[in-house]
């Protein structure tokens, strides 16, 4: 017995060299093959995008403008669009009038391309905020909202837009920080000696319960359909009317969160062998969740200071993944990053252009609202298929 | 060194080296002196333990050293406090009241990892995805030898393969963790623990549940262990007869209490089973140990 054992394990002990690659698990086949199925599907619903509107162009048009060398190759129009007009005036000294660009790539440049780009910043933080919470609730069904984050910043939204309307202007950062606000008290209200998954859980659900009853009662309050529509767009999610400015105001947050998610891949990989063994192989385990958590809510926040509230793409989108490359959290984060903009992406071409196409009426709809319709069939087919849901 | 003391009620002995030896087992003599060599050495005193939701404590007053580089084997009831001990002794636990040494140094007061990289846990129930591979968890037990940013070192491969061979299961290297059966999953864990390198290893009930070769299986990786790696190992066992053919030292509990200790010669008793485990039983002495004959539960009142 013991000969055989030693000659098994002779025999296997080279398989794996420490010297792997620090990123050769980037190459996995399906990881490859999740990132360029997301990229081809995130370019065709851009192209959608920037194609069809008000103003149509032909799908070669559309391509065109894009690539235009007018913008892609001087580098003072790059600037501009992504830190703005006086960085740009500011990095580069240059101080005279932009040249010209033609129509079809002024409305591309201006109005359509940075939705896109919006969509996409939106679907990753999204993903990888659902995944993160994922792990550290140990629960598959945990969503980047979980602990609170949604209905802090939605009960802001609402105080926001029905009481103090003067300060509409700074809505995004209110959003953002009531749902920081909300996780904190999530997390006091779990915390006792520590703190556990089932705690933290228990805890969004109260918060949950008590700001999504305020928000309701806000609701009530509100005089104008106006404010009402918007509040719902907030609430619900919606890239209408997005542009650069919400690119330069979620982009910075979202690097940072993704760096860190990265960089904490291996603790959330540890949380998944369950809190025991975390702790026994010397996890400051109470640190680490909360600075995980911190990071998610960190991504969930950025999200919903350009669109809102978006339901069901931060559940989704991990299980997707989860369910392409397995559950390794290095490659888990990193297809959450391809496959959150592919959802998004693709739902705002329906929110976008869905009424138009189904009732011929020029409104469009929350891209929440898109995603919803999506996300209830995805989780009925997983239902189906799987026996066994929920922990993980 | 000294290996054995009672309960609290004279833990006004002084800890550490200086504490009489009061035992008479045969390797004690030879340990006395180990504490300089290799082997660690967990010296647990008037440990009181309890959960925040329990009004009493489950183990209260239990002082416990674990002879370095000797397998001590925690024997008791269900619900007599040896996994809770366990925590307690791995720091899992913050005690109420008493300490937990480790060569001297109280483990309450040490980092988490460098606890981690010194005493290891291997805990009764433990989860993982299903698609993890093998190799994958046991590289898990690296984790308190990396710092946040640092790459899988040589050191580290060859301790994984290390703790594969030892673990007896480098056939399910590459095979995902949801595919083994119990004994196959248990021997991945046990390797992922040994990954880990540490002088203390703390295995609670690694043999329950698990068909009998797998047993055998856990068994001798835990007698290598000691004999060839001079680790000091603590483990809870359900099964008497294998506890005494196993372990150097034995220590039963009772309603979070050490009822006895010592060689397991002079602890697997008639007497000592009917008061701990409240059965009658038949104990004969063979060349591989006590024989233990269960004869009958004894009822309140029988005696």
């Amino acid at each position: 017995m013991s000969g055989e054992r030693s000659a098994v394990g002779g025999g296997a002990s080279t398989s794996r060299s420490a010297g792997t690659d620090r990123f050769g698990w980037l190459l996995d086949p399906k990881l490859v093959s999740v990132a360029v199925g997301s990229l081809a599907v995130v370019v065709v619903a851009g192209l959608v995008q920037v194609s069809f509107g008000a103003y149509s162009m032909t799908v070669g048009e559309a391509w065109r403008a894009v690539l235009d060398p007018a913008v892609l190759l001087d580098p003072r129009w790059l600037l501009n669009f992504l830190v703005g007009e006086e960085l740009m005036r500011a990095i580069t000294g240059f101080q005279g009038e932009l040249p010209e660009l033609s129509h079809g790539t002024l409305i591309v440049w201006n109005i359509r391309l940075p939705r896109v780009i919006v969509g996409a910043i939106v679907g990753m933080n999204l993903g990888v905020s659902g995944a993160i919470f994922q792990a550290v609730t140990r629960n598959e069904l945990a969503s980047p909202f979980i602990l609170g984050v949604s209905s802090g910043a939605g009960l802001m939204i609402l105080l926001t837009l029905v009481v103090f309307g003067g300060l509409s202007a700074f809505l995004p950062l209110i959003a953002a920080l009531g749902g920081a606000v909300a996780f904190l008290i999530v997390y006091a209200i779990a915390w006792k000696n520590g703190t556990s998954p089932v705690r933290l859980v228990l805890a969004g659900v109260i918060v949950g319960t008590v700001f999504g009853s305020l928000q309701t009662a806000l609701f009530f309050f509100a005089d104008d359909i106006g404010v009402v529509q918007s509040a719902i767009q907030w609430t619900t999610g919606s890239l209408t009317g997005t542009d650069w400015a919400q690119v330069r105001l979620a982009l910075p947050w979202t690097v940072v969160a993704v760096l860190l998610s990265i960089a904490g891949s291996r603790q959330l990989n540890l949380l998944l062998l369950g809190e025991q063994t975390a702790k026994s192989l010397g996890m400051s385990i109470e640190r680490v969740r909360f600075a995980l958590s911190g990071v998610a809510v960190l991504a969930a926040a950025a999200s919903i200071a350009v669109a809102g509230i978006v339901s069901f793409v931060g559940l989704i989108v991990p299980h997707m993944v989860r369910n392409l490359v397995g559950s390794d959290y290095k490659r888990l984060i990193v297809g959450c990053l391809f496959v959150g903009p592919a959802l998004m992406v693709a739902a705002d071409v329906g929110a976008r252009l869905g009424m138009s196409v189904l009732t011929g009426a020029d409104a469009q709809i929350p891209v929440g609202i898109v995603t919803g319709l999506v996300g209830g069939p995805y989780f009925l087919y997983l239902m189906r298929r799987r026996q066994n849901m929920g922990e993980l | 060194m000294s290996i054995e003391r009672t309960n609290a009620t004279d833990s006004d002995e002084p800890s550490g080296a200086n504490a009489p030896n009061r035992t008479t087992g045969e390797r004690a003599a030879g340990a006395t002196d180990a504490s300089d060599l290799d082997a660690s050495d967990l010296d647990a005193e008037g440990l009181v333990l309890g959960y925040p939701t329990a009004p009493e404590p489950v183990v209260d007053g239990a002082s416990i050293a674990a002879e370095p580089g000797a397998v001590t084997a925690l024997v008791g009831p269900n619900g007599s406090g040896k996994s809770t001990l366990l925590k307690g002794l791995a720091n899992q636990l913050a005690p109420e009241d008493g300490s937990v040494l480790l060569d001297g140094r109280d483990v309450h007061s040490m980092d988490t990892k460098a606890l981690a990289r010194k005493l290891g846990l291997l805990s009764q129930e433990s989860t993982s995805p299903d698609s993890i591979t093998v190799e994958d968890l046991v590289h898990h037990g690296r984790y308190p030898h990396r710092g946040f940013f640092e790459r899988t070192t040589e050191a580290d491969a060859r301790a994984v393969d290390r703790a594969i061979e030892l673990a007896g299961c480098g056939h399910l290297r590459d095979r995902e963790v949801g595919s083994l059966s119990g004994g196959q999953k248990q021997l991945a864990w046990i390797a992922m623990v040994l990954a880990q390198d540490t002088d203390v290893l703390l295995l609670d009930e690694p043999t329950t549940f698990l068909d009998l070769h797998h047993q055998m299986e856990v068994m001798e990786i835990i007698e290598t262990l000691r004999d060839e790696s001079d680790v000091t190992v603590v483990v809870v066992l359900h099964d008497i007869e294998q506890a005494a053919r196993l372990a150097d030292r034995m220590v039963a509990l009772k309603d979070g209490e050490i009822r006895a200790r010592g060689a397991p010669g002079e602890v697997v008793t008639e007497e000592l089973l009917a008061d701990v485990f409240r059965v009658d039983t038949d104990v004969v002495q063979t060349e591989n140990g006590p024989r233990v004959t269960p004869l009958r539960a004894r009822h309140e009142g029988s005696e």
